[in-house]
């Protein structure tokens, strides 16, 4: 573990330009400014240069010019993140994969496609249309992210109830290790013999290797889906019809809740036709052959009225299915109608838990004095409560975080965890100590030394003992309203 | 597989909880004595057999069901529980953790995560890696560690659960499992065909692919085990094997998808369809989950691209004619039991046939048990690549003396 790193020298940027040549090296204030925070952006922080290779090789380059001159990297795809994972913390080099766009192969008598990690998760999705195959993790960002990205942070999406997330689609990997060589994991075939490296390697946020290929299951579109709104006039009645949906052994595609709050600012966004008095809504897709929908509807329609739905609405064509989508996943945009700032946490709770954790957040929105709005999936038991604030109001901002770490708190006290999909990063690293204890927390430490024993890649991640201590930051990091 | 226990054991020892597990570790870790964790002892002879005399650690001690909030249809369980009492508990709620294995009465929890060998289901509803939430684990100093939680979706660290999933006890002795469920099917059936040869086999599973129905399990069955079976009958003259459909779900659902499945094959011309379900399904099912464990010179399982699997099937049974197979075909995994070895020669089939027929279709294979003598680690798992060296590292990171099962999976 490195105690000290060296800054940037003149004499590595020209190495990288002689590597990547000069428009693929970055080094001007204004340029770097866009890479100084991912979607948390409390805190932010300039890499001393940017640089986008386009293969492999060039990645392995990079991270050997790196280890000469003790400098630190980290990686990054469409900086869509929410936890600071990209971060570069300490300055150094920022290795963005997104040139490295390329969908390489689809095989579809095979089930897997090969991508680069630059490849935006919808262009893969957009690729098979027609094929009757799709890739399946589509986190709500997906229209932006990066597929390494998605395989850095474990994405998930509101289909992963049914499909599973981003590591249940991973069959192999190809990653430049942090000594610089280009290893192999896994590939095309489904089960590996050996430790699953695969497996680790998936949600390691960018700390263990660069992933720059990836080998990802495909899955067989449904013949046809049921999409349901239930419209509910109490929030506990929404979250006792989560929980029995469940326990009734039915597995929705997808089940997402949410509070009136956004759906007001939905309704502003996309006229949908959203009941601005209800309490809260579920969003409820169940897909598969068509010979079963129609029985699964029916079951879901009676424990949505049993528990008190004032209505429970079916997308009457794809059209409407897709605008209900579009509105799902569109709602973190929507919520700039509603204030300035906004900060999201992603917990999870056992979902027998929910009623009860959404009758605690409510508690600690009025304790701390702040709005939060919900939108969710509440078939995983996965919360996203949406804090509202204004950054330009210090104290505000102090309170919001009081706010989230309190329900963070909760989450735990439930028996959950602080992030059910967005990721530790840098934001969570705290909790990382209330989740596990020294020796779960020294284990992780020496997964990270096998891989990364120089300990220059993605300092300050993830682990409250990465090597972060000591790395003086050439530039004060700058705090949002902080 | 195992009749007799090939470790070389100078004792077992069955502590009753962790804390004395620990200890156990503890002292073997002091006195530099290597450890041999033991779940149900139905695959002490998977990996290489190990030379070092050692303790066997027995995790039968360790077998009650920590909590089961089944609403949440999560379970938390000691390691040592058998697959046979957890299906039973989860069977009461009415229901079940995906993956079929041999000798489920014996076989337990903790050697299924270790081991991790896929069953005929991992097609739709895949491997023991995508079930395990949470784990804990003792580590070759003799320190307990944990990962993951108790919730269905989780990112917080790294992925323990996976990293100690297939590890054969080579990073820590598990000790505590929570593991994901799913609801019982109402109904599941097998739909069977007849092949004729390779070419035709590869032709139905390549239209599979675009089935209309959604498979839990595509099998292909060849060789001797399966020309007389008890459920299928005599294999007609010139057919060369069978292929398996199994399909769960929904009553309505079941049932759409036999005669949809029938329809497709009839469209194919295939031959000798048939739809086999209640007791009957059970019986031809049962055989295939138990097939590997069969008293057999050689068993072999290989991972292939599924478009591979009968080029790969071809070339075991062009090595013993006598040579019978069961491939998750969907999946691309083959398990071939051989019954006659060239010249005793496992060394030479595996190492000169074998294996580079899987790695050309970019796959692996592994032994996972023979009565032909004690094999190197070569023939048992193949070559060492860059993956491996990682592999080797992490080890010593979680047991830097290895005493944890040494020489079985890594070249100690």
């Amino acid at each position: 573990m490195v105690t000290t790193a060296s800054p940037v020298t003149a004499e590595l940027t020209a190495a990288l330009r002689d590597v990547l040549g000069d428009a693929a090296v970055l080094t001007a204030e204004s340029d770097r400014a866009v890479y100084e925070c991912d979607g948390f952006v409390i805190d932010k922080n300039r890499p001393d240069v940017v640089v986008f290779p386009r293969s492999s090789e060039q990645v392995a380059a990079i991270v050997r010019l790196c280890n000469e001159h003790n400098v630190v990297y980290v990686p990054r795809g469409a900086g869509t993140s929410l936890a600071g994972g990209c971060l570069p913390v300490g300055g150094g080099v920022m290795v963005v994969l997104t040139r490295m766009k390329d969908i390489l192969e689809i095989n579809l008598r095979d089930r897997y496609a090969v991508v680069e990690p630059g490849v935006v998760n919808v262009w893969l999705t957009k690729a098979l249309a027609g094929s009757g195959y799709h890739y399946a993790p589509d986190p709500s960002s997906q229209g932006a992210c990066t597929l390494g990205g998605n395989v850095a942070t474990n994405s998930g999406g509101p289909h992963t109830l049914k499909y599973g997330v981003t590591v249940n689609h991973v069959l192999g990997v190809e990653a430049v290790m942090p000594d610089g060589s280009i290893v192999e994991f896994g590939g095309p075939s489904q089960q590996q013999f050996g430790l699953d490296l695969v497996g680790a390697l998936v949600g390691s946020e960018g700390t263990l290797a660069i992933v720059t290929k990836a080998w990802v299951r495909l899955t067989r579109d449904p013949e046809g889906y049921r999409t349901m709104l239930g419209v509910f006039d109490s929030i506990d009645d929404t979250t006792n019809t989560i929980s029995e949906i469940i326990a009734a052994g039915i597995i929705p595609a997808a089940l997402e809740m949410m509070d009136q709050g956004i759906i007001g600012a939905l309704e502003e966004a996309f006229h949908f036709g959203f009941p601005l008095d209800a309490e809260a809504v579920l969003l409820i897709e169940v897909d598969g052959l068509e010979a079963g929908l129609d029985e699964q509807r029916d079951q879901i329609v009676e424990l949505c009225k049993k528990n008190g739905a004032r209505e429970v609405r079916q997308a009457a064509d794809a059209k409407e299915r897709q605008l209900l989508w579009k509105c799902r996943k569109q709602a973190f945009g929507a919520v700039g109608r509603l204030s300035p700032s906004y900060c999201t946490q992603d917990g999870v709770v056992p979902r027998t838990k929910l009623p009860h954790m959404l009758r605690r957040i409510k508690e600690i929105g009025i304790k701390h004095d702040v709005r939060i709005v919900n939108v969710f999936h509440a078939g995983d038991g996965n919360l996203h409560p949406i804090v509202l604030f204004d950054e330009r109001d210090a104290e505000q901002t102090k309170r919001v975080l009081l706010a989230s770490h309190e329900i963070l708190d909760e989450c735990l006290a439930c028996g959950g965890s602080v992030t059910g999909e967005h990721g530790i990063g840098v934001e969570k690293i705290d909790f990382m100590k209330k989740m596990f204890n020294e020796d779960d927390l020294a284990a992780m430490a020496r997964l990270r030394e096998a891989f990364n024993p120089q300990g220059l890649l993605s300092v300050g991640k993830m682990l409250p003992t990465s090597g972060a201590c000591g790395l003086e930051q050439k530039h004060p990091g700058r705090r949002a309203a902080l | 597989m195992t009749t007799t226990n090939p470790l070389p054991l100078t004792e077992t020892l069955a502590p009753g909880d962790i804390d004395a597990l620990v200890d156990v570790v503890r002292d073997c870790c002091a006195s530099q004595t290597p450890l041999y964790p033991i779940g149900g002892a139905t695959a002490l002879d998977y990996g290489r057999t190990p030379q070092q005399p050692g303790i066997g650690l027995s995790l039968s001690g360790l077998n009650r069901v920590v909590d089961y909030p089944a609403s949440d249809m999560t379970i938390t369980v000691e390691p040592g529980i058998t697959m046979g009492q957890l299906r039973e508990t989860l069977a009461g709620e009415r229901q079940e953790l995906p993956i079929d294995v041999p000798q489920s009465d014996a076989a337990t929890i903790g050697g299924v995560v270790a081991t991790a060998l896929a069953g005929p289901r991992c097609y739709g509803l895949g491997t023991i890696r995508d079930y395990v939430i949470g784990i804990s684990a003792v580590d070759g100093r003799g320190t307990p560690f944990k990962g993951g939680g108790r919730v269905v979706k989780n990112v917080a660290g790294y992925d323990f659960c996976k990293l100690l999933t297939g590890s054969l006890g080579s990073l820590g002795v598990i000790v505590q499992l929570t593991l994901r469920l799913r609801p019982i099917p109402e109904k599941s059936a097998l739909v069977v065909c007849d092949v004729s040869d390779s070419e035709m086999a590869e032709r139905i599973l390549a239209a599979l692919v675009n089935s209309g129905t959604t498979p839990v399990a595509i099998e292909l069955l060849a060789g001797p085990a399966w020309q007389n079976d008890p459920v299928l009958g005599d294999l007609p003259g010139g057919a060369a094997g069978r292929i398996a459909v199994g399909v769960s779900g929904t009553a309505t659902e079941v049932d759409w998808m036999i005669e949809q499945l029938q329809r497709e094959w009839n469209q194919q011309h295939v031959t000798g369809v048939r739809a086999i379900s209640d007791a009957p399904a059970d019986e031809l099912w049962s055989r295939i989950v138990e097939f590997p464990a069969a008293d057999a010179p050689l068993v072999i399982q290989s991972s292939v691209r599924p478009s591979d699997v009968t080029g790969l099937v071809e070339e075991c049974r062009g090595a013993d004619e006598a040579c019978s197979v069961v491939s998750h075909a969907g999946s691309g995994i083959i398990l071939a039991r051989f019954a006659e070895v060239p010249n005793d020669d496992v060394a030479r089939l595996i190492n000169n046939t074998l294996r580079p027929a899987a790695v050309t279709a970019d796959g692996s294979l592994v032994v996972l048990s023979t009565n032909l003598g004690n094999q190197t680690h070569q023939t048992i798992w193949g070559g060492r690549t860059d993956a491996t060296v990682v592999m080797e590292s992490v080890r010593r990171q979680f047991d830097p003396q290895r005493l944890l099962n040494p020489g079985r999976f890594f070249r100690d």
